[in-house]
C-alpha cells in the first residue's frame, strides 16, 4: 500500500461568532493516494467548500480549524507555521477557485500575474519565468499569444484555464479545485473536464474536486466522498456510488437527476432542505428528510460504517458491520 | 460563497420593527462605540427636554456679575452682560439639537428622493437630475448666503432653509450611485413586470430597502450640520437672540470674550457642538458595523483544540 | 402541416404568442469607438399555444433570456412583432391595455435570492398582483385567495408572514410562481427557475410546472440550459445559439434524433456514455458574443460539417418533418433522403 499523499484525520472546521456556533465540517476524515481523483460532492451549505479551505489551510476568521489533523507527506499542516506552510502552498499543493474573475487580479495581465506567482514561490531566471508560463498555458489549452491579455478579455472558460494553468506552474503533487465548473456551460465544462483529466494523467498530480454536480465528476474520479450537513454521508469507489448507493440521501440524489437519453421516469427529489448547521437535528442529520427513517435514528448519532469497500453514516448499516475508523 | 454565508447566517438584512429594535438595542450595547454615542445622544436629547431640571439659573437674563469665572454657582461662569453660560447652554440645547435633525432630515429625504428617481428612471430624467444636483453641488455657500441673507429676514427658519439648501446634494450623488446598483434587481424588474407605475417602485420597493443607507447618510448629514449651523450663526446669519450654541459663539465673538479673558464663554459651546458630532459620528461608525457583519472587528475565541 | 411545421395543430387553433422576426440589438461604446453592436437576438420566431410547455434551450449569451425579457415587455424589440391572442403588442398603449396585457403574462426569475424583496413578507407581491390584476376578488377576500394560490403551489398558507430570509431557495421559487398564479395567467415565462436550486430540490418544482399545466390550464416558457430538465417537461423544445433559433420541434423528436449540429454537441455533453463528442480541437466550447456579425451561420466555426455555403449564406429555420432547422447540411441531406431516386452524395454548393 503506497504511502497516503495526504491523510486528513477527524478534521473539524467552526464559525465562531458572536451568536452561534456553526460547525461546518464535523470529523471529516479521508485519504487520498498520490494521482488519486478524489471528488467531494453535496449541495450548498454541506460544508465541502469549508473542508477544502480548512485542508489548505485558507481559513479566515471567525472560521477556524477545531480539532483534528491535515497530514500532507507526512507533516502535519495545521500545525505549521506560515512560513513552512508559505514554502509549501503551490509548490506541493496548489488550489484553483470556483470563480477566476474572483481569484485573477483584473488590473494586471496573465503574464504578470504568473510571474508573481513563479517569484513568490521559487527562484527562476526572467527567461525560465518566460518560458514556464508559455509552457503552462500550452498544457491547457490556451495559446501563448494570450500571456499579455487581461483576465477581462478572455472568456469564462479560458478564465478558468488560466486559473488551473497558475495551479500547475510548480506541478505540484496535489491541486484542489472548488467547483471550477459551475459558472460554465455544458460544453464548456465538458471540454474542460477532458482537459484535467488528460493532464491529471500525464502529469500525475492527485486532484481533490468540489463540486455540487455528480455528473461532472461522475466520468472522472476515482473516489467520490458525499456530503450531507458538515458531515461524511458515503464514501466510496465511484462505480460503486452509482451503481450501488447505499446511504438513502445518496439514492435521493441520484433519483433527482432527470436524464437526457434513456427512459422518462417520474423525478422524486428529496423533500425539505438542508438543516441549519447552528441547530442541527438530533440524531442523524438526515432524519428529517430520510423515506427510510425508524425510530432511532432520531436520537442516535450514526458512526461512519464500513460496507464492503464503501463508508457510510447510516443506521440502516449498523447492526451488520463494523465502524469505520 | 458559502464560506462567508454561514457566517453572516445569524444577521438576516430584514426582520420586523420590533425584532429588529431589540436587535438593535442589544447590538447597541455589545459594541462599546455605539454604546457611547448612543449615551452622548441621549444626553443630548434630556437636556434639550428637560433644561430646567439642570440648569437653575435663567439663561437670557442678565442678572449677576459680567464675566465672572468659574464657580459653584456658575459652572462656566457668566457672560461680558452678566448671563450665566452654563444655563445658556443647557437651554440652547434644545434649538440645536431640533434644527440639526430637521436639517438632516429634510436634507436626506430630498437627496433619497432625487437620486433614486434619477437612478431609476434613467435617461433624460437622470441628468436633468444630475445636472441640478451637480449645480447644488458647486454653488459656492458663502456668497449664497450674503445674497439670501439680503432677502431673509435672520431667523431660525431661514437658517434651517439655508442649511437645507445648500447640504442635500451631497448624499444624492452617493444614493444614486446605490439606486444605479440596486436597478436592476430581480425584484424590480417583477415588480415592472406586474405592472407597477415607476413613483410606486421607488417609493415602495426601492427607498424601503435602502433604510441603512438612510439612516447613515442622515446620521452622517447630522455630524456636518452641527458644525455647519454653528459656523454660520458664528458669522451672523441666524437671529442672534435666539438661544442656540451658534448663536452663543456669535455674541462671544462680538464681545470679544477670548480677548477679554472669558475664555469659557466662547470654548464652552464650541466644545458642545464637538460632542454632539462625535455622539452622532459614533453611532453611525457602529450602525454601520450593526448592519453589516462583514465590517465587524473580529474577536477570536480562544477555545481548547478537541482531539476528536 | 400547418404552416408553422406543427403538425398536430389545426390551422384554427391561434397560438396563445407567436413572434415575427424578433430581433434586439444593444449598442455598445462611448462617442468615440467605432459603433459596436451587439446582436442579442435575431429574427426569432416563436409560438407558444394553450396548455403547453416550451422548452428554450440555449447556453449563456445565447438570448433566450433576452427573448423572455422582451415577452414580458421589460425592453422593447429592435425590430419585429409580438402578437399576444393575435394582438400586436406594440399596439398597446394605455394603461389598461398594459395591465391587461401583464394580467395575461407573468414572469418567474432565476435567483430566487433577488427576485423577493427583503424587506417585505412574501405575501407581498401576490398580494400587489390581487390588487392589480384582479378586480374579481375584494379586498376582504385577497387573504383567502393568497392562502389558497399559496397551498397550489405546495406551500403552507402560514408561510404567507414570513420573510424572505426565512425561507429556502426552493420555497422562494415556489413564492415567485405563486406571484405569477395570482393573476390567473396564461402564460408563465420561467427564466431558469431551478437553475440555481439543489438537485434534490429541482425535481419538486418541475413537477409543480407540469402540474400547472395539466390542471391550472398556464402555458409555461421553460427558459434553461440543461436539456435533460427541458426533456422532463416541456412537450416541445426550441434551441438558441448566438441569438439565433436553430433547431425546434417536438421534444423526444429533437432529442431523440437531433439534426442541428450545435443541438447534437449539445446533446452529447451531457449524455451519460462514456463517449465524448466529437469536437474541433482547440474549441473551448464558448458561444461567440455576436457583435456586428457578417451573414453567414454564426455556429461555422465550431461545426464538423461546416460547407463553403455556411459562410455565405445565413441559414433560416427550415421545415424537416415535424420540426425546423437552421442548418444548410441538415436540410440538404433532408431532402436528398427523401427524394424518390436516391440520388449521388452531398456536394458542395
Amino acid at each position: 500500500m503506497p504511502e497516503p499523499l495526504l491523510e486528513v484525520r477527524n478534521l473539524s472546521v467552526a464559525y465562531l461568532t458572536e451568536t452561534a456556533d456553526v460547525r461546518a465540517v464535523d470529523r471529516v476524515s479521508f485519504t487520498v493516494a498520490p494521482g488519486e481523483f478524489l471528488g467531494i460532492v453535496g449541495e450548498s451549505g454541506c460544508g465541502k467548500s469549508t473542508l477544502l479551505f480548512g485542508v489548505a489551510q485558507l481559513l479566515s476568521p471567525p472560521g477556524e480549524v477545531v480539532g483534528g489533523d491535515v497530514i500532507f507527506r507526512g507533516e502535519d499542516m495545521v500545525r505549521l507555521g506560515p512560513d513552512d506552510l508559505r514554502h509549501m502552498r503551490w509548490r506541493d499543493f496548489s488550489i484553483v477557485m470556483q470563480s477566476a474573475m474572483n481569484a485573477l487580479n483584473p488590473m494586471k495581465s496573465i503574464e504578470a500575474q504568473f510571474k508573481d506567482t513563479l517569484e513568490a514561490h521559487g527562484t527562476l531566471s526572467h527567461e525560465e519565468i518566460q518560458q514556464r508560463s508559455a509552457e503552462v498555458l500550452e498544457m491547457v489549452g490556451i495559446d501563448p499569444i494570450h500571456l499579455g491579455s487581461y483576465p477581462h478579455q478572455l472568456s469564462g472558460g479560458m478564465r478558468q484555464r488560466a486559473m488551473i494553468a497558475m495551479a500547475l506552474l510548480f506541478t505540484p503533487q496535489l491541486v484542489m479545485m472548488d467547483e471550477p465548473t459551475s459558472a460554465l456551460d455544458v460544453v464548456a465544462q465538458r471540454s474542460l473536464m477532458t482537459k484535467v483529466k488528460d493532464l491529471q494523467q500525464s502529469l500525475g498530480f492527485a486532484i481533490i474536486f468540489v463540486t455540487h454536480d455528480m455528473s461532472v465528476v461522475s466520468r472522472y474520479s476515482d473516489h467520490v466522498m458525499v456530503m450531507y450537513a458538515g458531515q461524511i454521508a458515503e464514501a466510496a469507489r465511484t462505480e460503486s456510488i452509482f451503481t450501488r448507493p447505499l446511504h438513502p440521501y445518496t439514492r435521493g440524489l441520484m433519483s433527482a437527476f432527470p436524464s437526457v437519453t434513456g427512459p422518462r421516469r417520474e423525478l422524486v427529489g428529496i423533500p425539505g432542505a438542508p438543516p441549519d448547521l447552528a441547530r442541527p437535528p438530533t440524531g442523524c442529520r438526515f432524519n428529517p428528510r430520510c423515506p427510510d427513517v425508524m425510530p432511532e435514528c432520531l436520537t442516535q448519532d450514526p458512526e461512519l460504517y464500513v460496507v464492503g469497500d464503501a463508508e457510510v453514516r447510516c443506521l440502516l448499516y449498523a447492526k451488520q458491520t463494523k465502524k469505520a475508523m | 460563497m458559502a464560506v462567508t454565508d454561514i457566517a453572516a447566517a445569524a444577521q438576516p438584512d430584514a426582520l420586523e420593527v420590533s425584532v429588529r429594535s431589540r436587535r438593535l438595542l442589544r447590538a447597541i450595547l455589545r459594541n462599546r462605540k455605539a454604546t457611547v454615542g448612543a449615551l452622548i445622544l441621549l444626553l443630548m436629547v434630556f437636556v434639550a427636554a428637560f433644561p430646567g431640571l439642570i440648569a437653575n439659573h435663567p439663561p437670557q437674563a442678565p442678572l449677576y456679575r459680567a464675566n465672572a469665572g468659574p464657580s459653584s454657582s456658575h459652572l462656566l461662569g457668566t457672560t461680558q452682560l452678566g448671563q450665566d453660560v452654563f444655563s445658556q447652554l443647557v437651554w440652547g440645547t434644545r434649538l440645536t439639537l431640533i434644527v440639526t435633525l430637521v436639517v438632516s432630515a429634510i436634507a436626506t429625504l430630498i437627496s433619497m428622493i432625487i437620486g433614486v428617481t434619477a437612478a431609476y428612471l434613467g435617461g433624460v430624467t437622470d441628468r436633468t437630475l444630475t445636472v441640478v444636483t451637480d449645480v447644488f453641488l458647486i454653488i459656492p455657500v458663502l456668497p449664497l448666503l450674503i445674497l439670501l441673507s439680503a432677502y431673509l429676514s435672520p431667523s431660525v427658519t431661514s437658517l434651517i432653509i439655508v442649511l437645507t439648501v445648500t447640504s442635500w446634494a451631497f448624499q444624492a450623488r452617493q444614493l444614486r450611485s446605490q439606486g444605479l446598483s440596486l436597478r436592476n434587481r430581480d425584484f424590480l424588474v417583477a415588480a415592472r413586470v406586474r405592472g407597477e407605475r415607476p413613483m410606486y417602485i421607488i417609493l415602495v420597493e426601492i427607498v424601503p430597502t435602502m433604510t441603512s443607507l438612510l439612516v447613515a447618510s442622515f446620521l452622517a448629514l447630522a455630524v456636518f450640520e452641527v458644525g455647519f449651523a454653528a459656523s454660520l450663526q458664528f458669522l451672523g446669519l441666524g437671529n442672534s437672540s435666539e438661544l442656540m450654541w451658534g448663536t452663543m459663539l456669535y455674541n462671544a465673538q462680538q464681545a470679544a470674550a477670548l480677548e477679554s479673558g472669558n475664555a469659557l464663554w466662547a470654548l464652552a459651546p464650541g466644545a458642545a457642538v464637538a460632542l454632539m458630532g462625535a455622539g452622532f459620528a459614533l453611532v453611525n461608525f457602529a450602525f454601520d458595523e450593526i448592519g453589516n457583519p462583514a465590517l465587524r472587528p473580529v474577536r477570536r475565541r480562544r477555545r481548547a483544540r478537541t482531539a476528536a | 402541416m400547418g404552416a408553422d411545421g406543427n403538425s398536430d395543430r389545426t390551422v384554427a387553433d391561434e397560438p396563445l404568442i407567436r413572434t415575427v422576426d424578433l430581433t434586439r440589438h444593444f449598442g455598445l461604446g462611448g462617442l468615440f469607438a467605432k459603433k459596436q453592436v451587439l446582436h442579442a437576438v435575431d429574427d426569432f420566431n416563436l409560438t407558444i399555444h394553450e396548455n403547453e410547455i416550451v422548452a428554450l434551450v440555449g447556453e449563456s449569451g445565447s438570448g433566450k433570456s433576452t427573448v423572455a425579457r422582451m415577452l414580458a415587455r421589460v425592453y422593447p424589440p429592435t425590430r419585429g412583432e409580438i402578437y399576444y391572442r393575435g394582438r400586436l403588442l406594440n399596439k398597446l398603449r394605455s394603461r389598461k391595455d398594459l395591465l391587461w396585457y401583464r394580467g395575461e403574462v407573468a414572469m418567474v426569475f432565476q435567483d430566487p435570492f433577488s427576485a423577493l424583496n427583503p424587506v417585505f413578507r412574501v405575501s407581498h407581491g401576490v398580494t400587489r398582483n390581487l390588487a392589480l390584476h384582479r378586480p374579481d376578488v375584494r379586498r376582504d377576500q385577497r387573504r383567502r385567495e393568497a392562502e389558497r394560490v399559496f397551498e397550489s403551489v405546495g406551500l403552507n398558507a402560514k408561510m404567507l408572514r414570513r420573510f424572505p430570509y426565512e425561507m429556502s431557495g426552493g420555497e422562494r421559487q415556489r413564492v415567485g410562481f405563486a406571484q405569477a398564479l395570482a393573476v390567473r395567467p396564461k402564460l408563465i415565462l420561467a427564466d431558469e427557475p431551478v437553475s440555481m436550486l439543489d438537485v434534490s430540490i429541482r425535481a419538486g418544482v418541475l413537477n409543480m410546472m407540469s402540474n400547472l399545466r395539466d390542471q391550472e390550464g398556464v402555458s409555461i416558457l421553460y427558459i434553461t440550459h440543461d436539456l435533460a430538465s427541458a426533456r422532463y417537461v416541456a412537450d416541445r423544445v426550441l434551441v438558441m445559439y448566438a441569438g439565433h433559433l436553430v433547431e425546434e420541434g417536438p421534444t423526444e423528436t429533437i432529442l431523440g434524433d437531433p439534426k442541428h449540429p450545435y443541438t447534437q454537441l449539445l446533446l452529447s455533453a451531457v449524455a451519460e456514455s462514456r463517449q465524448d463528442a466529437e469536437s474541433i480541437s482547440g474549441d473551448t466550447g464558448e458561444p461567440p458574443k455576436v457583435i456586428n456579425p457578417s451573414e453567414g451561420c454564426r455556429f461555422r466555426w465550431r461545426c464538423p460539417y461546416a460547407i463553403e455555403k455556411c459562410s455565405q449564406v445565413t441559414p433560416r429555420p427550415t421545415p424537416i418533418g415535424s420540426r425546423q432547422v437552421a442548418c444548410h447540411v441538415a436540410v440538404a441531406q433532408a431532402e436528398a433522403n427523401s427524394a424518390a431516386v436516391p440520388t449521388a452524395p452531398i456536394t458542395n454548393t
